[in-house]
């Protein structure tokens, strides 16, 4: 039978094509009957579907690789757009806090200034030497700013201490803790007066308090205004040790209002200062 | 093996075919992959081989298209018949004797659905001309380009004739 179909092409191509022809015509009918699908049709789909479900799965997985590496750059240029950004906004919040700072005490030393009855001037701390024998402070301002020898300086925590020297732009101001440092104080709840000097380690003690006299742990001391130097009022410190003492007086240590090592704007008060022929005659 | 070459080219038909659909819906209406294998089959003058190949091709182009079912299979076949039967008796050899040989199948196989598809579903097909011209370019330098790629790689003509003579009916 092969042999015959082999030996006549020409026949065999005829009779397939006859039986494709009547595969179409029945295709062609069933067309619009609504089964669109012969059993034959069905079988060569479901031998050769395996194709077409790997191409797709194929192209679905590199498609979704591609854009996975898509999604991926994108995330990595995000990510390092965002660092950019954290660390922008991070030196960005740190400048402000830095200004609220500034702000907050240039406001509190501006309503401190506003209390005083004398002319001020507004000045800032540049150098500040608080480990040698001799405590100092240089700020930028001078005689051009109207700073004089003795001029007190203070900020809103309280004393600081001094102008000793001034140039036309810079001036040098003594420190309450400078053991040669005096200040006329008084103890706000008993009015009890005394002298305030340096201890040379960063504190200072009160001087000239009769050991009758009522002085405790926790009183807060005030400039008295008596020594010529420093306005009445001004919080100098707190007592934090009360001592016997030699002699009749007590031994007072004092801590100091101001914390010497956090300046940065003070206010320069230009005192009245007592006429030099005034002075002579004082004892 | 001629068989086995014959499902395997079958198959990268399918998945051209299956590519296409997927990705660049339109784009086998300017192509047709399975002619190309079946020309290139057909080459090899065995006219019984070359219609079982075509009703196969036929049949599994058919089964993943949304034509009548047996068309594509019948116009195939009518072109392997026609390529098979020329190169029994002409020896073609070489890319230009089988661009020619694929331009005239799918020249055929256009026509012969043409036809068809007025005769069954009495529908014109719009644009007849144009599509065939278009697929005809297209299927001639892709055809071409796959010829030239087997016969550089596998340095061998077309599946392998037979070279019966051709028999009467």
């Amino acid at each position: 039978m092969e042999d015959v179909i082999r030996s006549r092409p020409t026949l065999f191509f005829l009779i397939v094509l006859a039986l494709l022809f009547l595969v179409m015509s029945r295709s062609s009918q069933t067309r619009y009957v609504g089964e669109t699908r012969t059993m034959f049709e069905r079988t060569v789909m479901t031998i050769f579907s395996p194709v077409p479900k790997a191409v797709n799965w194929a192209g679905r997985s590199a498609s979704d690789m591609y854009h996975g590496y898509l999604d991926m750059r994108r995330s990595v240029n995000e990510n390092n757009e965002l660092h950019r950004k954290v660390a922008e906004l991070t030196a960005k919040n740190l400048r402000l806090q830095q200004s609220e700072g500034d702000l907050r005490r240039l406001r509190t030393l501006l309503g401190y200034s506003e209390q005083v009855d004398m002319p001020t001037t507004l000045a800032t701390a540049i150098m500040l030497d608080t480990s040698g024998r001799f405590k100092s402070l240089i700020i930028d301002r001078g005689s051009d700013a109207g700073v004089e020898v003795n001029d007190a300086v203070v900020n809103a925590n309280g004393l600081i201490g001094r102008v000793v020297l001034t140039t036309k732009d810079l001036s040098k101001v003594q420190l309450i803790t400078d053991s040669t440092c005096a200040v006329g104080t008084l103890i706000d709840r008993t009015r009890r007066q005394g002298v305030v000097r340096g201890d040379g380690r960063g504190g200072a003690q009160m001087y000239e308090v009769p050991s009758l006299a009522d002085v405790v742990p926790g009183d807060t001391a005030t400039t008295a205004g008596i020594d010529g130097i420093f306005p009445k009022g001004i919080p100098v410190g707190t007592v934090i040790k009360v001592a016997k003492g030699t002699d009749l007086f007590k031994g007072i240590a004092v801590k100091p209002a101001v914390d010497f090592g956090a300046i940065e704007e003070v206010i320069v008060i230009h005192t009245r200062k007592i006429p030099p022929q005034v002075a002579r005659y004082a004892p | 093996m001629r068989w086995l070459r014959f499902i395997i080219g079958l198959l990268i038909a399918l998945t051209l075919h299956s590519l296409l659909d997927s990705f660049f819906p339109n784009a086998l209406a300017f192509f047709n992959p399975y002619i190309i294998l079946i020309v290139y089959y057909a080459m090899g003058g065995n006219i019984f081989g070359a219609i079982i190949a075509g009703v196969a091709a036929g049949l599994v182009q058919d089964a993943f298209s949304a034509s009548m079912f047996g068309l594509h299979a019948f116009a195939l076949t009518v072109c392997a018949y026609t390529v098979a039967s020329i190169n029994a008796r002409l020896v073609l050899r070489g890319t230009l004797a089988f661009g020619a040989c694929l331009a005239g199948a799918v020249i055929v196989n256009e026509m012969v659905i043409y036809i068809l598809v007025n005769i069954l579903v009495k529908q014109k097909i719009e644009m007849f001309e144009q599509g065939l011209l278009v697929k005809t370019i297209f299927t001639l330098l892709f055809g071409m380009l796959v010829y030239q790629l087997l016969t550089l790689f596998l340095r061998e003509e077309p599946i392998e004739a037979s070279r019966r003579a051709i028999g009467g009916w």
